[in-house]
């Protein structure tokens, strides 16, 4: 019995100390003997004898270890005053801040978050010091430093709360003043910022706030007319009406035409009759609707007279002023999530409820008060396109922050990894820096520089998105579609990357990178299923393709041009420095793209003459129409990157950004199975550019601190292991 | 400058009475030169500091700045700004506790060289001003840093109204860490010199038995008004943050108690140079969101900007009225808000265009105690 207690003791002092540093066992054995006989008188006189390891040369690696590691557990046991003199000289590990041993940048760092955020840097960091410099967002010091973060350690019930606190917060700050008069790109532009920079706080605000403004304003901006601005611009910026946004359903997700909620009209009272006719039906994830929102647009078929008109939106109050349930409606809760649980997601049923016939929004199609219905666009599936284009916005503000999320993610890691050490190479020395490791490097910087890539992509979305015209209207929904699932996907695999990358500490909620995942996830489905929205390139590309080829026109718009022209021609003995070009770069990812469509036509072009549907078709190509989606977009990313490259001189931020640009390509080429799979790279080829990717990482590793700092995300939105992690964690802070 | 030396103590005393120890280019060398003699001296534990006289230190000595700058070249004020700020970067980052007694008056340089220390004792007639926007410059020494960090937007108001606070609000905001009593000021300096320690545990256990660890804050204490304050001082621009007063004004104007505390605040904010509260609001709100060093290093761009004169002279003004003049009545260029436009207040954010211009080099530090690694 008295065994077994001694024996798990040892154990549990074994554990903290061990884990992070896997000695052989032939160095741990010993370590373990003596920890049974250590007590503490003997541990002070082990201090007091043992040289450091430097200094011994008589006693071999595996003793100095052993006495490293007593020196190391007798301090952790010891806590005795006297000895602080003695302890001077033992071991311990110090917390050595990046800036102070890695070089100043050698580049302007604030020139490069301006090409990360724009004329929005002065927009986002004032939001950043609004939520800073209020305790409704949870400052608490560590480390010497005050982080803010929600207190996840809070019931569903009060996070959700504490997210409406906060906006009401930020309203009367007077931050969304202007949210519906704010007019054109800037006005756009402005709109995003906000969004933006409060999800780097939370996703819950982000979203809770998104569903709102974004959602509920903009079915109100563009799926309404003038008589529901007047009504409801106004007390929607003030946060007096709440909105939520009924679309999907319990059976009906992405296939939004697919929805069972059935809306009839009586033209005896002039109102609608909406209903919920069965289970499937029922609406569900509506962000709002569980405890707050007032009001919600509803997605609907509409049935005129026996005819189905497809999808509309209604306006309907849900609950009165008081935040009671409307009669005729009910809602139930969609219970704990794996994140974003300061968002009360809720589930809707609606039983014959009577809105006014005012209440279709009516910028598509509308309803005479005697019951005919009146629209402009005869064919339904234009017409559902342009009913729901407007609806584009969801998308860029998710791409926008997932690129947010990916800094904060990376800035945590690389400065972890930039002051935490792990074995020594050779005996005696001092611990290595995690981030002097190749394999480190290899793991963190290629993500880096691709964060910075698809943030330059998301700039250019946004750019395209608020420049928008009815003939851009289709780019926009591609691009949108390819780039919010891109860079979504590269959100939640740089989380996870950094996640291990942190180790132990990654699994901490206060150090984020472990706990941004969940809350993250969501983005990967909502607005568009990822690989929903991947195959729609394809589909649309194809289109285009098609369209041209029918017209025997060059083929133009979505970066397509290339086409027209002979296909590049790729070198056979690829060298380090051809990989670097430019040209080089351009030639094979256009090529790969090229390649893949050409490859996706004939393979449907052979269907159809087989005579096969064209939904079948689509549903048995999809491995073609993956990759060339995947072809599109990294073609896409490296053009709006170089786009980018050529605004900046000549200079040291310059260069930085062709280091980037070139890990950006190589570790594509790297990791994309289509080079080889297709042959756009010979093995030989393939192993160049694996051997190229270590020569960069080493290139990029005295940039890398400049790098994360010029991510614009401010240390209270990053973590204690960011920072002084030592002191964070020491006895004194408890 | 004068030194006491007791053992391991050194108390360094501001010695310029007449001008109310404003720091000269020569005091401001000298104490650059002790510092640094100081971190490396074995002998030297902990560092007292204060001021001869009525003041602890009235600011930089700005007056001389600008005749130097009407003599010869705005360099040469470059020149004083960027001593001044490798000093205070050297104090933020200092490798050994510094106790700061901070009798009477406090203001603009002097509180850059209190301040950023381990420790500020406030006592009961310290007088605390960041006064810069009323002489056309703008809160420097790493105001953007510290100011920054107090509560709520108490630091906005402080820094562009140039609000005077007493020992209780600085202590009170965090400002500063102790307030001893008058009468037992220099019992504490003897405590601490006869204590001999340079740990900041023990020094803190002195100081603590001296104090008062919460004196009242007057009556009509602008710390009450924290509420307003944030509400209105949150505000994105000086433009917003008037008007919010002003209609707080209008809203409480039936109210018979409220004092002249609102109008005095709307006062001194049409008083201030234009552009001088612009370029202060956002360096307060940029230095929130970076460490001390940076905000030293954008403070010298904006003050380098200032004394070339190039976009405004507010501060040649400011000073002629206010420090040589004496007729209180500066007449500001731009003299209105809606004058200065945002690019005219990025101007002085930027690198400034002239070739033998550099941004401020602040020296290599190392071996930083926890306390200023947060600082970074």
């Amino acid at each position: 019995m008295e065994g077994g207690t001694a024996s798990s003791v040892t154990i549990i002092i074994l554990l903290p100390i061990f884990l992070p540093y896997p000695a052989t066992p032939i160095t741990q054995l010993p370590t373990i003997r003596l920890l049974h006989t250590v007590k503490f008188p003997l541990s002070d006189q082990l201090l007091m004898e043992s040289s450091p390891p430097s200094s011994s040369p008589s006693s071999s690696p595996s003793m100095d270890r052993v006495n490293f590691r007593t020196q190391v557990l007798s301090r952790h046991l010891h806590h005795h005053p006297q000895t602080t003199d003695l302890l001077r000289t033992a071991p311990c590990l110090n917390y050595s801040p990046p800036e102070l041993s890695n070089p100043p940048p050698n580049f302007d760092t604030k020139s490069l978050r301006k090409l990360l955020d724009g004329t929005s840097v002065e927009e986002i960091d004032y939001i950043f010091n609004l939520m800073i410099q209020s305790t409704l967002f949870c400052p608490r010091e560590r480390g010497g430093k005050v982080f803010i973060a929600p207190d996840f350690n809070q019931s569903m019930e009060q996070q959700r709360e504490m997210t409406v606190k906060r906006i009401e917060y930020l309203r009367d700050r007077g931050v969304f003043e202007g949210w519906f008069d704010k007019k054109g790109p800037e006005g756009d532009l402005w709109r995003f910022a906000l969004a933006e920079s409060v999800s780097v706080y939370d996703h819950s605000l982000g979203i809770k706030l998104g569903v709102h403004f974004f959602l509920w304003g903009g079915a109100i901006r563009f799926m309404g007319t003038k008589r529901h601005h007047d009504k409801w611009y106004k007390p929607t910026e003030t946060y007096e009406v709440k909105g939520c946004f009924a679309m999907t359903e319990l059976g009906h997700g992405s296939n939004v035409r697919g929805i069972e909620t059935i809306t009839r009209y009586d033209a005896s009272t002039g109102e609608f009759i909406i209903n919920t006719p069965c289970e499937s039906a029922q609406k569900y994830w509506i962000g709002g609707a569980g405890n707050h929102a007032t009001h919600t647009v509803v997605f609907s078929q509409l049935e005129i007279n026996g005819v189905n008109e497809g999808v509309h939106a209604f306006i309907a109050q849900i609950r009165d002023e008081n935040g009671n349930i409307c009669p005729n409606v009910r809602i139930a809760d969609c219970g704990h999530k794996i994140g974003l649980n300061g968002v009360d997601n809720g589930r809707i049923w609606f039983d014959n409820l009577r809105i006014p016939r005012e209440n279709l929004l009516n910028s598509v199609a509308d309803v005479s008060p005697d019951g005919q219905y009146l629209t402009e666009i005869k064919d339904p599936d234009q017409r559902f396109a342009a009913f729901l284009a407007p609806l584009t916005s969801g998308r860029v503000t998710i791409a926008a922050s997932s690129m947010n999320t990916t800094k904060i993610g990376l800035a945590i890691a690389i400065r972890y990894s930039l002051s935490r050490r792990a074995f020594s190479i050779k005996p005696n020395e001092p611990e290595v820096l995690l981030l002097d490791y190749p394999s480190h490097q290899r793991r963190l910087l290629p993500l880096l520089a691709k964060t910075y890539a698809l943030s330059f992509a998301s700039n250019y979305l946004k750019m395209i998105y608020v420049n928008r015209t009815p003939q851009t209207i289709k780019t926009v929904h591609v691009v949108s579609s390819a780039l919010k699932a891109v860079l979504t996907w590269h959100c939640m695999r740089t989380l996870q990357e950094c996640r291990e990358a942190c180790g132990g500490q990654g699994i901490k909620t206060e150090n984020h990178v472990g706990h941004l995942k969940s809350e993250y996830d969501v983005q990967l489905t909502f607005e568009g299923d990822n690989n929903v929205l991947m195959q729609q390139i394809s589909k649309a590309l194809l289109a285009e393709f098609l369209a041209a080829k029918k017209r025997n026109k060059p083929i133009r718009g979505l970066g397509l041009e290339h086409l027209n022209k002979p296909a590049p021609i790729i070198p056979t003995q690829l060298t380090s420095s051809t990989l670097r070009t430019t040209q080089f770069q351009t030639d094979i990812f256009c090529l790969r793209e090229r390649d893949l469509l050409q490859r996706f036509v004939a393979e449907v072009s052979q269907l159809q003459a087989q005579g096969e549907s064209k939904e079948h078709i689509f549903t048995v190509t999809y491995q073609t129409a993956e990759d060339l989606g995947r072809a599109f977009s990294d073609r896409l990313i490296l053009q709006t990157y170089l786009d980018v490259e050529a605004t900046v001189p000549a200079g040291s931020l310059k260069s930085v950004l062709g280091l980037m640009r070139s890990m950006y390509t190589t570790i594509v080429m790297e990791e994309d199975a289509s080079f080889l799979r297709y042959g756009y790279l010979s093995t030989n080829n393939a192993a160049v550019v694996r051997k190229e990717v270590l020569n960069l990482c080493s290139e990029l590793r005295p940039h890398a601190l400049s790098l994360v700092s010029s991510l614009g995300i401010p240390d209270a939105f990053l973590a204690p292991i960011a920072f002084n992690w030592v002191e964070a964690n020491a006895w004194s802070s408890i | 400058v004068l030194i006491k030396e007791s053992s391991n103590v050194r108390t360094i005393i501001l010695n310029r009475t007449k001008q109310l120890n404003a720091l000269s280019l020569e005091m401001i060398s000298r104490l650059l030169e002790v510092f640094h003699a100081y971190e490396e001296d074995p002998n030297v534990k902990l560092i007292i500091m204060k001021g001869e006289g009525r003041a602890f230190c009235a600011g930089g000595d700005v007056a001389a700045v600008v005749n130097d700058i009407n003599k010869g070249s705005w360099k040469l004020g470059a020149n004083f700004f960027s001593k001044e700020f490798t000093l205070n970067y050297l104090m933020a980052t200092y490798t050994k506790p510094q106790v700061s007694l901070l009798k009477g008056i406090v203001m603009g340089g002097g509180a850059g060289v209190s301040i950023h220390g381990r420790f500020r004792v406030v006592t009961d007639n310290t007088v605390f001003a960041m006064p810069e926007t009323a002489l056309g410059l703008f809160p420097d020494v790493g105001a953007s840093y510290y100011l920054s960090r107090l509560p709520g937007f108490f630091g906005e108001y402080v820094g562009l109204t140039g609000a005077r606070l007493d020992g209780a609000e600085m202590l009170a905001c965090g400002l500063a860490t102790h307030f001893v009593p008058l009468e037992k000021l220099s019992l504490l300096e003897d405590a601490l010199c006869k204590a001999n320690s340079g740990d900041p545990k023990i020094i803190n256990s002195i100081i603590n038995e001296f104090s008062n660890t919460n004196p009242k804050l007057k009556e009509k204490s602008q710390y009450f008004r924290l509420k307003t304050i944030d509400r209105c001082f949150s505000r994105r621009t000086v433009e917003q943050i008037i008007s919010a007063l002003v209609s707080y004004k209008k809203e409480k104007e039936a109210d018979k108690n409220m004092d002249d505390w609102i109008s005095w605040t709307i006062q001194s904010l049409k008083k201030a140079s234009p552009t001088s509260l612009k370029i202060s609001l956002r360096s307060i709100r940029e230095g929130r969101l970076q460490g001390v060093g940076q905000c030293l290093i954008r403070e010298y761009r904006m003050v380098c900007s200032v004394m070339q004169g190039e976009y405004s002279k507010d501060f040649f003004e400011g000073c002629r009225a206010l420090l040589l003049d004496k007729d209180k009545n500066p007449k500001w260029n731009p003299s209105k808000l809606e004058f200065v436009s945002k690019d005219m207040v990025d101007r002085y954010f930027a690198a400034l265009d002239d070739k033998d211009w550099e941004d401020l080099k602040l020296p290599a530090r190392s071996n930083l105690p926890v306390y200023a690694i947060s600082k970074l």
